[in-house]
């Protein structure tokens, strides 16, 4: 019996759930020595940002219990470069491209998602809104349903590609900040980004990271993220990408079960390049053992 | 770059808390080249989520396996030592930008603090095979821990040792041991690897003699293959990658004590963005 794994996002069709989360994969190229990249669902670029970006200090990355903290500061060589060497290459896979941006005021933005117009190969946009609004005295534009709001609406009114908003953690209501979104235009919602941490070295009484704080991923954040795809689903009808401590397709399930439509893989690429590829075989073999012919069978069948 | 299940086919303790490891893997001992390295999934069952650790080749068995040389110093290493022969383990690589050297040299100075005798025996092998002479010199703090005395007294034209406590060779650190040497020595070119701070050091003299010299330098790492942008060490030419530009970078080209926050200008969030009008 065969099984169906494709699902539709923001009216792009995937042949399948699974994709990377932004940051985790770069372009893709590093890993297409260990796999076939064009079995994913779709690729989800690392942030690009109007301008280059230098990152944060090192050390950026350090491992805590089952997760690590990162704060790499958004490291990229900006849009222009993006669009002449990243991109064309991602298109050599054939599958849905999904172009993550992020800017420091609500015009870059605006100016991002203008200058991504009529470009072959972008099938989405994705705003990662996890960054300061610098006007807006660097809270970020994801912690505050306002901020979220107009980011998304100045994202909207630039542009027709489908448009996923991904969501921050670090916030008190995460269900306010989606339905915020999905007002002013998204088509879907990622979430979950990383959980702001800090780790110290116990020796030099000296923290781990040189930015002090960063981002919490893997496994530790799952409970968490599940957790916040569930309230989120309960709220909005957009589909829902779930993020947050997937290592395993069982892991992917739960997310489904929350009501995921697809998952995206971060941390667990480091640990095994080849985990998506594992879990794309995980996912059709825990449905067709129990008799299921279509993943849309469980996403938000969480029993109550 | 390879993934591969490693059968692990021998361990030795060669010095309390320091174990060698042979792993088969013909695809990685084919490519491999001094310097390299490779990323371990320490443990066959990995049920604590532990990101993999990087440890450089120490030698190549050519066609057939390959060694690490390591030091029980936390949780991945101690899962590491724990393996038993047959185990198989979970290793990436080649991985990363090794030791750069050409049959022309004419001389060669090889300097290892510690464990950093872990890359520097398989580029003794090489440079032995190419009939280029060198000279080595090994530091540590006690005489049991200094590592491949035999091997590289073996390879070299000459092996040098230098212990902190004087239990072996020169009294003192291999620091102080080059300084009185080198111009005597006069190599054409040094490769070292052990703790930052020796590097330096060994840096500051190399460039004082118009000395070559690279060195072979360790950070943080998570993926290891380039994605993560995790592993960055400064350099005078910016921000590189250890695990794809190095782990071997040119001395002269390091910001020493790079990461000391205060030295370099931060480029945080607020990145040029100052005068664009926001719509806000
Ligand atoms: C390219 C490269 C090659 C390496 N080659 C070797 C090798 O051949 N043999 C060997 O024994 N080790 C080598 N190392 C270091 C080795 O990777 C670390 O010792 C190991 O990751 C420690 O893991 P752990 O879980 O046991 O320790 P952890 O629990 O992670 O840390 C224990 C202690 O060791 C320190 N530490 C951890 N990782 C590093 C690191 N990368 N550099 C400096 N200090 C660290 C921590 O700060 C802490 O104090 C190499 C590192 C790199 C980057
Ligand atoms: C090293 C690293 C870099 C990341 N970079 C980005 C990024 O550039 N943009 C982004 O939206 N999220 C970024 N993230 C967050 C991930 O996309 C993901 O939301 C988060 O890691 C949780 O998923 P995980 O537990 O599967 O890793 C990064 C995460 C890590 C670990
Ligand atoms: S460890 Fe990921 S880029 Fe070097």
């Amino acid at each position: 019996m065969s099984v169906n794994l494709s699902v539709t996002l923001a009216g792009i069709k995937l042949k399948n759930p699974v994709m990377p989360a932004s940051g985790t994969f770069g372009a893709g190229r590093e890993f297409s020595e260990f796999f076939d990249v064009g079995r994913l669902g779709a690729i989800v670029a690392k942030t690009v940002t109007l301008k280059p970006r230098e990152g944060n200090m090192p050390p950026r990355i350090c491992e805590t219990t089952s997760g690590m903290l990162n704060s790499i500061g958004l490291q990229n060589e900006g849009l222009e470069y993006f669009l002449k060497h990243d991109l064309p290459y991602m298109r050599k896979f054939k599958i849905p491209i999904i172009v993550n941006i992020a800017g420091n005021t609500l015009e870059e933005y605006a100016q991002i998602c203008r200058d991504l117009k009529g470009i072959e190969g972008v099938s989405a946009i994705e705003l990662n809104i996890s960054c300061p609004n610098i006007k807006a005295g660097g809270i970020a534009f994801g912690a505050s349903s306002r901020l979220a709001e107009q980011v998304t609406a100045a994202a909207r009114y630039n542009t027709d590609l489908p448009l996923i908003v991904k969501l921050t953690p670090n916030v008190y209501n995460i269900s306010k900040i989606a339905r915020a979104v999905v007002s002013a235009g998204a088509d879907a919602v990622s979430l979950i980004n990383t959980l702001v941490g800090m780790s110290i070295d116990i020796n030099t009484f000296k923290p781990q990271l040189a930015n002090y704080t960063g981002g919490l991923s893997g496994p530790a954040i799952k409970p968490v993220a599940v957790r916040m795809v569930w309230e989120v689903a309960q709220t909005v009808n957009v589909p829902i990408i779930g993020i947050g401590g997937i290592m395993t397709a069982e892991d992917a399930i739960e997310f489904f079960l929350a009501g995921a439509t697809a998952v995206a893989i971060g941390t667990a690429n480091f640990i095994n390049p080849t985990a998506m590829i594992d879990i794309i075989n995980g996912i059709e073999r825990f449905l067709s053992e129990r008799g299921l012919t279509d993943i849309r069978q469980l996403v938000g069948k969480v029993r109550l | 770059m390879f993934q591969v299940k490693a059968d692990v086919i021998s361990k030795e303790e060669i010095s309390p808390g320091v174990f060698n490891l042979t792993l088969i893997s013909p695809e990685i001992s084919r490519s491999a080249r001094p310097g390299q390295f490779v990323h371990v999934l320490c443990g066959d069952q990995n049920d604590r989520f532990l990101l993999r650790r990087p440890f450089s080749i120490h030698r190549v068995v050519p066609g057939r396996a390959f060694e690490i040389l390591f030091q029980v110093v936390g949780s991945g290493t101690d899962e590491l030592s724990r393996v038993k022969i047959h185990d198989a383990l979970d290793v990436i690589g080649p991985l990363g930008n090794g030791f750069k050297y050409s049959p022309e040299i004419k001389s060669a100075l090889l300097l290892a603090g510690g464990l950093g005798v872990a890359p520097l025996l398989f580029l003794a092998e090489e440079l032995t095979e190419n009939h280029v002479m060198f000279y080595a010199m090994l530091g540590a703090k006690t005489k049991t821990e200094l590592l491949r005395y035999i091997d590289f007294k073996r390879l070299a034209k000459k092996t040098f040792a230098a212990t902190e406590d004087g239990s072996f060779g020169h009294d003192g650190t291999v620091v102080a041991l080059l300084n009185r040497t080198v111009h005597q020595l006069r190599p054409q070119v040094i490769y070292a690897c052990g703790p930052e701070k020796m590097l330096q050091k060994i840096s500051e003299t190399a460039e004082d003699f118009g000395i070559d010299c690279q060195v072979s330098v360790e950070a943080k790492m998570a993926c290891g293959i380039g994605a993560c942008l995790g592993c960055t060490y400064a350099t005078k030419r910016g921000f590189r990658l250890t695990c794809k530009d190095g782990p071997v970078f040119n001395g002269r080209d390091i910001m020493w004590g790079g990461s000391d926050v205060e030295q370099l200008p931060l480029d945080g969030y607020d990145y040029e963005t100052a005068e664009i009008t926001d719509s806000d």
